[in-house]
């Protein structure tokens, strides 16, 4: 528990979320807090997790990932079969697609979706198995810096074509919607959302606790130390290809929780999710947080959706410049994003500087 | 048929022996317009049947006085001398021409529905041989094509004969081929078969297809023999024009991805930066060349044509200009964080689309089609050398070998080689190593506005389409290996060509997923791309 905690700001941001789950918890679904506000929590804490996420290869091992909307998707697709095959079920509404497409029948891999634990697995278990053959054939060789962005940029970019078609029985372009259940209760009513929002909250601090405990651990400083020379480290008699993987694939599946609790808070997918735009924005709220600092990212995640939620709706021409000016700058001024300007930088005693980050 | 037919050969002849016979052949025949439904056919026959004599001399007269018959304009007398054409603001004896006075009680003959039909074709082929310009004989042509088997062959093969418009010519002949494909003498089919096969293609394929239901088919075994033949001759001819119209299709595709991942490519060698704004400078040069061609419509109209030339200096100075002050102010700063220089490199990419999507708005832009890149010529089966992409091609080329003397001929391409192969050794012995990256910088982003200019006749130009390219042209990057001309020459054709020939077995959408399968598989035996930059790497 000391070494768990013993970063200020790590402490803060734990009790922060534990907070907000006894607020929500008390007072959702009032006026003091509408169930629109408590839905919005909820999505945020999603793109935290879903932030976290990247932040444990990118900040901890160096390692950029352009395309994890691909796991968030796979997380976010499964989620969404499960719920309209669980919709249908008790209420007999077709889906959407199948109308559009005119199919009478789920397609073979809808099978078994209905049950929770079975989607959970499956969720969980695509993505590992992705996560795994793409990082195996990468590290294996080697490839790594940009080459691996723009690769893994490549293979979301893929995968977006391929789920905007629409024979692929995932809904085509138009996505899958129209949920009217989860776990039994009707979507839109407040209980419904007060339960999902702290979910991902509890979910969230979670994710925290557990790669805080990673990062600190043993495993934590080799992948800080193959973050900031590969081959030293490699000279020195440690393997990396393994360690790379085992965290990589973690990071997707963290990433895939992401996508399970978001979908059936925002009521909706579609092949957007795996545009190569919004995998780089995950890179963005991680940069503008503060890279190498879970706190920073779940930060970064807040403070860039809150404002993107406020500008899009507010000035939605200006948006986009505000995001590349932020960009620019944090890129340039604030190398370690918010936690720089705020003067919060943890200090890690053990582990190098963030500097040599590549 | 025989009857008309032997009636025209008659009437030709008769034409044909003397200037002398014409008078009582013109009254023959106006007493046949003015006579009942069945002579008015017979003449009908006639006038259509001599439409294809050699000599056109009473070709003409033939056709003022069908088309005003059609026209309702035959006045006709008892007397076929007296008869005369009364329109076009003047009354004129129907045999001479020479001017007239109308007649008492004159009866203006109705044409039947039947009849009506071939004094319409013979107007047709008539006009055809004597038309008095090109889009008159042209419209003739059309008219007849669709009732081509109806059309005596000779008229064709006359009106090609003394056809002067090349283009018009060898559309005559086409149809002619179609109308001796049912003429019949089974020499002339046999002749005509052989002929279509000639120039095979889709629809020669079908016209010859369309025989095997013929009966000549199974009774004639020479028709038969020619019309197989034939067949299997267009088939190869159409697998060869579909194996080099993908070729071509491969090439254009590659020659684009060509100049979209050149750029990007020196930029990587030199900095190790991937620049994810290539896609917006590519647009940006796509607008530079709008730009210059809506200039130059106001300014100086007869050069509007020729915009594609002149947008060269313009594209490739606006966007080395972005290019040199990006670099300056802000990629500078990054070069020893690759990482960071992408998400920099995003932002200014999503900078620019908004900046051009504010000032020009959403629409795709209206280019001109100067008449150097419209049509095509013809080469085999359906394979069409289509201008507009061989000027994409020829474009990549010469900036290859432009990029290529630039690299390796210049001193800048000295420094530059230098730079790529040990940036700390270069500096050692005095190459202002951040002169040089960033005027490399420039060049990669100069080269991604010529990329524009090229394929701005081809591609839709509007903010996003930066997007569609630059995935693709990375993975040629990395194909290719860092910072070399012939990795990324070598990868874009690969490219290219993989993904046009999968498109059309399993889609587009396939086709990318297998390509980049296909790279990721191959950065397994090489990762780091087909040809690496010699020199101590990082």
């Amino acid at each position: 528990m000391k070494t768990l905690f013993a970063d200020k700001s790590f402490a803060a941001l734990i009790a922060l979320c534990a907070a907000a789950v006894i607020v929500i918890a008390l007072f959702g679904g009032t006026s003091l807090l509408t169930p629109y506000m408590v839905n919005a929590i909820g999505q945020l804490a999603a793109f935290a997790i879903l932030a976290v996420s990247l932040d444990l290869i990118w900040g901890y091992l160096g390692i950029l990932s352009l395309g994890h909307g691909l796991f968030f998707a796979i997380g976010g697709y499964v989620a969404a079969m499960h719920l309209l095959k669980h919709s249908y079920e008790v209420t007999g509404i077709v889906p959407d697609f199948m109308q559009f497409m005119g199919w009478k029948e789920f397609p073979l891999y809808w099978a078994g979706l209905s049950n929770f634990p079975y989607a959970l697995l499956l969720a969980l278990g695509v993505t590992a198995i992705v996560a795994f053959v793409f990082g195996y054939v990468s590290f294996r060789s080697k490839v790594g810096g940009v080459y691996f962005a723009i690769i893994s940029q490549a293979l979301v970019y893929v995968a977006m074509l391929l789920m905007f078609r629409n024979d692929t029985g995932f809904g085509g372009n138009n996505g899958m919607t129209g949920f009217s259940l989860v776990f039994g209760w009707p979507v839109g009513q407040a209980g419904t959302l007060i339960g999902m929002a702290v979910v991902s909250i509890v979910v969230l601090i979670a994710v925290l606790i557990g790669c805080r405990l990673l990062v600190t651990s043993r495993t934590g400083r080799m992948m800080v130390a193959a973050r900031d020379d590969e081959v030293r480290l490699r000279s020195l008699g440690y393997g990396t290809l393994w360690l790379k993987l085992a965290i990589w694939c973690l990071s997707a599946v963290i990433a895939a929780i992401a996508g399970i609790l978001y979908v059936p808070q925002v009521g909706i997918i579609n092949p957007r999710v795996l545009s190569p735009e919004l995998s780089l924005e995950i890179a963005v709220w991680v940069a503008v947080g503060g890279r190498g600092y879970l706190t920073g990212a779940v930060i970064g995640a807040l403070a860039v959706n809150a404002l993107k939620f406020w500008l899009s709706a507010a000035a939605p021409e200006v948006w986009p410049f505000i995001l590349s000016g932020l960009v620019v700058l944090i890129v340039l001024v604030f190398p370690n994003g918010l936690l720089d300007l705020a003067g919060l930088k943890w200090k890690p005693r053990l582990l190098s500087s963030m500097g040599g980050a590549k | 048929m025989i009857r008309p037919l032997i009636l025209g050969w008659l009437f030709a002849v008769a034409v044909a022996t003397g200037a002398s016979a014409q008078s009582p052949g013109r009254a023959e025949l106006i007493a046949g317009l003015c006579g009942n439904a069945a002579a008015t056919g017979d003449a009908g026959n006639r006038i259509l049947a001599s439409a294809g004599q050699p000599d056109a001399a009473e070709l003409p007269w033939m056709e003022t006085v069908t088309s005003a018959l059609l026209d309702r304009q035959l006045k006709c007398a008892a007397d076929p001398g007296q008869t005369v054409v009364d329109g076009g603001g003047a009354v004129r004896n129907a045999v001479t021409l020479e001017p007239a006075s109308a007649p008492d009680q004159p009866k203006v003959p109705v044409l039947n529905l039947k009849n009506r039909a071939v004094f319409e074709l013979a107007q047709s082929a008539l006009r055809l041989r004597v038309g008095a310009t090109p889009s008159v004989r042209r419209q003739a042509l059309t008219a007849l094509g669709r009732k081509a088997a109806s059309v005596p062959v000779e008229v064709f093969e006359q009106a090609a004969a003394g056809e002067s418009d090349a283009g018009l010519k060898a559309e005559i002949e086409s149809t002619a081929q179609i109308s001796a494909l049912n003429s019949p003498d089974i020499a002339k089919r046999i002749a005509a078969v052989e002929r279509l096969a000639s120039t095979p293609n889709r629809r020669v394929q079908t016209q010859i297809a369309a025989l095997l239901a013929d009966p000549a088919y199974k009774s004639d075994q020479k028709f038969r023999l020619a019309v197989d033949a034939a067949l299997i001759k267009v088939g190869q001819g159409i697998l060869l024009g579909d194996v080099l119209s993908t070729l071509y299709n491969g090439l254009s595709f590659a020659s684009i991805l060509f100049m979209a991942a050149i750029g990007l490519s020196v930029i990587f060698g030199l900095m190790g930066v991937i620049n994810l704004a290539q896609g917006e400078l590519i647009m940006i040069g796509a607008y530079v060349t709008w730009l210059t061609q809506e200039a130059l419509k106001s300014i100086a109209p007869g050069l509007a044509d020729y915009y594609l030339f002149i947008a060269v200096v313009p594209a490739f100075l606006v966007t080395a200009g972005i290019g040199v002050l990006l670099e300056a102010t802000i990629l500078r700063h990054l070069y020893k964080r690759p990482l960071m220089s992408l998400l920099a490199t995003w932002a200014i990419s999503l900078f620019l689309i908004n900046l051009v999507r504010v000032s020009f708005g959403t629409q795709n832009l209206q280019f001109l089609t100067p008449f150097y890149i419209s049509g095509g010529v013809p080469v085999v089966g359906d394979f069409i050398v289509t201008w507009n992409r061989l000027f994409a091609i020829a474009f990549a080329a010469i900036t290859l070998a432009l990029t290529w003397f630039v690299v390796n001929r210049t001193g800048l391409g000295l420094n530059i080689r230098a730079v790529t192969q040990n940036r700390d050794m270069a500096g050692c012995i005095g190459i202002p190593t951040r002169k040089i990256d960033m005027m490399a910088f420039g060049l990669g982003s100069g080269l991604a506005g010529l990329a524009g200019l090229s394929l701005s006749p081809i591609y839709n130009v509007n903010p996003q389409m930066g997007g569609n390219f630059i995935i693709d042209s990375f993975m040629v990057v990395v194909l290719g290996g860092v910072g070399t001309i012939g990795g990324t020459l070598v990868a874009a054709l690969g490219v290219g060509q993989v993904n046009v020939l999968i498109e059309p077995l399993w889609g587009a959408v396939a086709a990318k997923v297998i390509v980049l399968f296909l790279i990721i598989a191959f950065l397994q035996w090489r990762p780091e791309g087909l040809f690496t930059a010699k020199g101590r790497r990082r």
